[in-house]
């Protein structure tokens, strides 16, 4: 089997093992959602606003819920816990490819992400939201979010291999979370103000919010799913490449 | 000690290693300039004071760090060259058993063996073996978490030898373990050497060299000091002194790197010489 299969197999089995560290990630983001719906819901009727496209706010909140899920970057803090400790030491005394050690934490987030985004769409679900894309929009967006923590991990695993320390890897961590509240994530770009308008419009994390959106609200739209693909692979390309440059130069 | 063989080619052969690092300061030289050759089947102990070299020299050799200058060969291979053949040859247990605590015993074993190459009933097979090598086979499905400091070294130890390396780093085994986990990881060094397997050994215990080691070297300040076997080195010790006592090899030690030892009020002080 792939080394990397077998560390994500490992690193399944380590999530699996530690329940609570899944606790902040399903409720946190549930809890904003919650939050947001009760703070905006009226406000926004879904009889009275265009851009819900008839569904309650909720359909229009959750995307921003299900990125904030996948940016908790799990996988880097289990990799900074091991660099530490010395077990990544003792990885890389093994005959595999460096990047196997990378790449296993993330297949494992991959799988994590899933499972957690499956679960929340579940609840939304209750509280009214359709995906309008039907079951195949649906395992696109359980899929496009699943690769977007991929992706957001791999720069949080970044920090860890650079810093080597759990403190600086969570502070690095905060860096990125701005990126996903300079977003149109209570109402779309267009009723932004100006500045707001132009960041969002310069924030690349935009365009996966939107392209999921447009699965909950329009069904499959070419133009913000493509964009949201574009996104998603151009950063999981420079993820990688940073990774394999850092990894394999790693004193 | 040895397995008395006949031919001795190296295990290991370090010509002009030396490692540089950039820090806050400026460069720092950790190592400067060290020649090593351990012999096929010997146990080689590798003494310094705090901050001489001793690990960052393990972490070169081990291929976990590069060489800033010089060369290094393990069981013939170069480790800056073609370090994926020299993982294959050797064997590394660092400072301060690095586990994760999250897998039993015998799933790191099997992980272990698996990154190594061997199919899944091999990795089985062989982590069931080393289990019982290193007495561990009852706590086996037990997570790491739960091990006490002498089974987490000992399960280090079987994980280090899972794909039968020939030459094994060990890289101060036994600080901070209670004298009866120590015996106990002694005994394990000893059965590993006999089983054919070279073994580098690490240590601050001059004692643990002693009972140990064939040869020894003292690194001090990034460069070898002195070289032999701890009798060779005691009775250079005592010719050079000529005062009629026999030095130990704390002696050896403390002379070799510039310290010395002086009784003040009943107690041992160490001071710079």
């Amino acid at each position: 089997m792939n080394h990397s299969l077998t560390l994500g197999l490992r690193a399944m089995r380590e999530t699996l093992r530690t329940p609570d560290s899944l606790v902040p990630t399903l409720l946190i983001p549930l809890f904003f959602l919650v939050v947001n719906i009760g703070q905006a819901g009226r406000i926004f009727p879904s009889d009275d606003t265009d851009f819900l496209n008839g569904q309650n706010y909720a359909a229009f909140q959750l995307p921003s819920s299900l990125l904030l899920a996948a940016s908790f970057g799990g996988a880097a803090l289990y990799l900074v816990e091991e660099i530490e400790g010395g077990y990544f030491d003792k990885l890389r005394a093994t005959p595999i490819p460096r990047m196997s050690i990378v790449l296993g934490r993330l297949y494992a987030e991959f799988v994590k992400s899933v499972g957690i985004t499956a679960l929340m769409i579940a609840i939304s679900l209750a509280l009214g939201v359709r995906i309008e894309s039907g079951v195949a929009g649906f395992v696109l967006l359980v899929v496009m979010v699943s690769i977007w923590a991929m992706v957001f991990s791999g720069f949080m695993q970044l920090i860890a291999l650079k810093t080597r320390s759990a403190a600086a890897t969570q502070a690095g961590g905060l860096v990125f979370f701005p990126l996903l509240f300079l977003t149109p994530n209570f109402v779309p770009r267009n009723l932004l103000t100006r500045p707001m308008e132009v960041a969002a419009t310069l924030n690349p994390v935009t365009y996966v919010m939107e392209a999921c959106r447009s699965l909950i609200l329009d069904g499959f739209d070419a133009t913000a799913l493509g964009k949201g693909a574009v996104v998603i692979a151009a950063a999981g390309a420079l993820m990688l490449g940073l990774s394999v440059r850092l990894i394999n130069r790693y004193d | 000690m040895t397995n008395g063989q006949a031919e001795h080619p190296s295990a290991i052969r370090a010509v002009g290693l030396v490692k540089t690092y950039r820090g806050s300061t400026g460069e720092i030289e950790a190592v400067r300039g060290v020649d090593l050759e351990v012999r096929s089947g010997e146990v080689f102990g590798f003494l310094g004071p705090n901050g001489a070299g001793k690990s960052t020299t393990v972490r070169m050799l081990t291929t976990l760090m590069t060489i800033t200058a010089g060369s290094a060969h393990v069981a013939g291979v170069d480790v800056a060259a073609d370090p994926d053949g020299a993982r294959h040859k050797i064997g590394v247990a660092l400072q301060e058993a690095g586990l994760d605590p999250r897998q039993t015993g015998r799933e790191l074993l099997t992980l272990q063996a698996r990154l190594f190459g061997m199919s899944s009933s091999e990795a089985a097979a062989r982590a069931e073996e080393l289990l019982e090598l290193v007495e561990l086979t009852d706590a086996g499905d037990r997570r790491i978490k739960g091990y006490s400091g002498g089974m987490k070294r000992r399960l280090d130890l079987a994980s280090a030898l899972v794909h039968r390396p020939d030459v094994l780093f060990l890289d101060e085994p036994t600080t901070g373990l209670d004298p009866a986990s120590r015996l106990t990881v002694w005994a394990e060094v000893r059965r590993i050497n006999q089983l054919g397997t070279t073994v580098f050994l690490t240590t601050q215990y001059l004692e643990e060299a002693d009972q140990l080691c064939d040869r020894i070297a003292i690194i001090d300040q990034g460069r070898i000091v002195r070289e032999g076997t701890p009798s060779a080195l005691k009775d250079d010790l005592a010719r050079r002194r000529g005062d009629g006592t026999t030095p130990t090899l704390d002696d050896v030690f403390l002379d070799a790197t510039g310290r010395t030892r002086v009784q003040v009020d009943g107690d041992v002080k160490e001071i710079q010489a």
